[in-house]
């Protein structure tokens, strides 16, 4: 459960937080990732008033609850703050009505005062809030960032992802995390990487033991988190398998509902398995940049075999 | 089959490098998938990194999940792993 004391923990310092009453209660639970401006609250509707959010008093709020008598005042906010309002905070370094002081007291409420302009603090809190509440799990793979694509190696223990990254970050690749990333899903439906602080910038390595790659290789080759943009599967070399030979086919892997392209590339000794991730890391950036070789590669063979002008007639066709 | 047990870390250092080593020994040669779960993360329990990720203290209760052909027998040879304390005083 997300506290209002992990907020003031993790963000109190970057918010500008300094808490000014209700501090019995920094323990209340905040349960949706959300802020609110209380506004027509205040007036004393409160039909469909969101009861989860934090509420954050800017100049209005503050301006209007000096101009109401003291008894309304009292009665306004205490119908406002309700059981299941997470915290309060006054943007701008406002001086907080005496009776918000009051009933933030009485109700164990945390009261917080923030330096910011209201505008940024409701954008930042909801911004970091999201951060915190984004659905993570964490997955068994290495996370290495080549020529700038984040590749997720995963794959069977021992098949040789520890290595793989090795040598990509001996020829200048970046590590994230080896053997546990923690996947965390990013507005915009993208998947964000990142390793455990305990663990991150280590490695593995079967007859070495555990290796730090940042004092090892230096600075230069690590990173602290990275967007996951394909997942390359390594799997032990099966004859049977009948392996994809010309990548017209796109395959795809679900993470937290967001749809990864994936690569399985079998290894067998003599594959150089770098050079291989950094060849399927291009690809997918010449990919980006909207070249894919192997359809035109298939066009230009199509063109070849049908004459120019029925490919074509072919082409508008479909 | 999927079996899971419920176990707590005995060792007075917790779950360190040497324990961690010997459950990845232990799990090397088995063919079922092994997990371990706290506080609603789920690892692989053959990558000792991973293990490690989860800087379990003593007395920690973890959920050893293990599915495979010779799930019974990992699990047994597991679960008398951490009752034994890894052979640590």
């Amino acid at each position: 459960m997300y506290l209002v004391e992990d907020l003031y923990k993790r963000h109190g310092k970057r918010l500008g937080l300094e808490i000014i009453a209700g501090k019995s209660g920094i323990r209340r639970a905040i349960k949706v990732p959300e802020a609110h401006r209380p506004g027509l609250g205040l007036t004393g509707y409160l039909k469909s008033h969101a009861l989860k959010r934090i509420l954050i008093f800017g100049k209005v709020e503050i301006e209007y609850l000096r101009d109401l008598s003291p008894p309304v005042r009292l009665e306004r906010l205490d119908d406002l703050l309700t059981s299941k309002t997470p915290a309060v905070i006054i943007a701008r370094g406002y001086k907080p009505p005496k009776e918000l002081v009051t009933l933030c007291e009485k109700k164990k409420m945390p009261l917080f005062l923030a330096s910011m302009i209201t505008m940024n603090l409701l954008s930042k809190l909801t911004m970091l809030l999201h951060e915190d509440f984004a659905l993570t799990i964490t997955y068994h793979g290495t996370l290495v960032e080549v020529f700038g694509v984040g590749v997720l190696i995963t794959g069977d223990s021992s098949v040789g992802k520890s290595e793989a990254a090795l040598g990509l970050i001996e020829r200048g690749h970046r590590l994230i995390s080896d053997d546990v990333v923690r996947v965390k899903k990013r507005e915009g439906y993208y998947l964000e990487g990142s390793g455990a602080e305990l663990t991150k910038h280590h490695m593995e390595i079967r007859g070495i033991g555990i290796i730090n790659v940042a004092n090892l290789y230096g600075a230069v080759c690590v990173r602290d988190s990275k967007s996951i943009d394909i997942i390359v599967k390594l799997e032990q070399w099966d004859d049977e398998h009948i392996y994809d030979r010309f990548g017209l086919e796109d395959r795809y892997n679900d993470i937290l509902g967001v749809k990864i392209p994936e690569h399985i590339l079998p290894v067998k000794p003599g594959r150089d398995v770098v050079l291989l991730l950094e060849t399927i890391a291009l690809n997918h950036r010449l990919k980006g940049m909207g070249y894919n070789s192997a359809k035109e590669f298939n066009g230009k063979l199509l063109e070849k075999i049908l004459g120019k002008r029925q490919y074509t007639r072919q082409l508008k066709e479909h | 089959m999927k079996l899971t047990c419920r176990v707590k870390v005995k060792n007075a250092l917790g779950l360190h490098t040497r324990p961690a080593t010997l459950i990845v020994k232990i799990l090397q040669d088995c063919r079922s998938n092994v997990t371990f779960t706290y506080k609603n993360v789920t690892i692989n329990a053959k990558s000792i990194l991973s293990i490690l990720m989860l800087a379990l203290r003593k007395n920690s209760t973890i959920i050893i999940g293990v599915e495979g052909v010779d799930a019974r027998e990992t699990m047994n040879k597991l679960v008398e792993g951490f009752n034994s304390r890894f052979g640590e005083a």
